[in-house]
This record gives structure tokens, sequence and C-alpha cells, in this order.
């Protein structure tokens, strides 16, 4: 697999650099404790806890580093591999899944989809911010699909 | 006159049993991108996009779809990669 890259304003990578420090840790707890987890087992059931557990933790480092090495105008996210790439992927997933269930829990999932609450003037600040970087991830995950599968959106 | 001997005849046959089946279920969520949902199903359940994609268009307009059927310890490791993916996956003992 070719290099893949992902490329952003260095204002887009400050902003969302400075969103993923606060929402990063929240990202790995909220995809364990919304995993519907089978009960009948605690042997299963505690390895399959461990088991989302570390790998949200692999994955929200994995996301901090990538936008902290970033340097440069515009800033450059480089995924060496598909491996990196789904890592990646799995870690916008899981950022963008923490913001709706801490963030927009209020906020129906229609209205969510649209572009039309940013412009929302009354919404907190905060809010309407996190929701950019919402569509920000959303936008950086469609792009890295399209690089590893060209038709995935057909 | 002597008892009759009775000698009970005992007979023995084996009765195939089904093992349990498992269903792997996908809900929807309204934050997975369309793109994502169908590599995730091509990747982990190894099948065609075309299945794949209809998969997701099941589990977006009916909120759910079953996804792949079979004993319980693959249906446990199949539901454990798809939500590694985050997709909303869960175990139901099929019938």
């Amino acid at each position: 697999m070719a290099e893949l890259r992902l490329t952003m304003t260095a204002e887009a990578r400050n902003v969302l650099t400075d969103l993923l420090r606060l929402i990063a840790p929240a990202a790995a707890r909220v995809s364990v404790n919304r995993a519907k987890i089978p009960g009948n087992d605690a042997e299963i059931a505690s390895f399959w806890t461990e088991t989302l557990s570390a790998q949200a933790a692999e994955e929200a480092r994995l996301l901090a580093t990538a936008f902290a090495n970033a340097k440069g105008e515009p800033a450059v996210i480089l995924l060496k591999n598909d491996g990196q790439a789904f890592a990646f992927l799995r870690a916008l997933s899981a950022v963008r899944i923490a913001l709706r269930e801490l963030v927009f829990a209020d906020v129906p999932d229609a209205a969510l989809e649209s572009s039309e609450l940013l412009d929302d003037e009354s919404l907190p600040t905060e809010k309407r911010h996190a929701l950019a970087c919402y569509s920000c991830f959303g936008l950086l995950q469609q792009s890295l699909i399209q690089q590893l599968d060209p038709e995935a959106f057909d | 006159m002597g008892k009759p001997k009775i000698k009970p005849e005992i007979k023995t046959e084996t009765v195939p049993t089904l093992a349990s089946k498992w269903n792997v279920v996908v809900l929807n969520d309204p934050i997975n991108l369309t793109g994502y949902v169908v590599m995730v199903f091509m990747n982990v359940l190894r099948i065609q996009r075309a299945l794949a994609r209809k998969y997701m268009l099941q589990v977006h307009e009916e909120g759910r779809a079953t996804v792949w059927t079979g004993e319980r310890e693959r249906a446990e490791m199949l539901a454990l990669e798809l939500q590694q993916w985050h997709l909303n996956a869960l175990l139901e003992k099929d019938g």
C-alpha cells in the first residue's frame, strides 16, 4: 500500500489537537462502556473488556501523536501502511462517538448530520466549536476511506 | 410350571442434536459513515462489496441487520472485532 496523507491547515490541526487532548482519554472509556459485552460468562466478559480497553487506549495515543507530529503549513499526517490507516480510522470513530455521547447527547441525529447547527447562534460557542471538530474528524475519516477504497461511498 | 422369563429388550439410538446457533447483529448508529461501515463489513466478515453494502443499507433503514449466524465461539470473535471498529454489534441466540 502506498503511503497515505491527510492534509489540513495548521490552524485546523491546532484546533483539533487541543480538542483531542480533552476528549481522547474519555473516548477510550466511552467506546468500552458503549459496547454490548455478553455478561453470562465472567471470563469472556473480562477478556472482552480488557481487549476493547487496551485497543481504545492505544488508538487514542496514536491519534494524539499523529496530530502532535503533523507540523508545518499545511499540516500533514502520514500513514505508512494499512494497519496504521485502519487504527487511525478506528480512533477517529471513537472520538466522534465520545463527542456525540458527551457533548451532543441532546442533539437529534438528523440535526447532527446537517451543517445548520454550526450556524445556530443560540448554541453555546463551545458546543459549536466541538461540532465543527466533529465534522472535521468525519471529513478526515472520509478522505482516508476514499484513499483506501475509492468505491467505499459509491 | 416355571415363571416365564421376561427379558427386556433395550434399544439405544443416537438422536442427532443441532448445536445452538448465534447471530451477530449490528444496530444502527448515527455516527459512523456509510463508507466506513461497508469497509468494516468487508474486512471483518470477509464478504464482497455488494453484500457488505446490502447489510449497511439494512442497518441504516431497518435499524439492525444480522450479519453472521453460526457457532458461538466464532460469533463472539466477530462481534468483538466489530466492536473494536466501534460498530454497535451484539450477540443473539438464534431462534
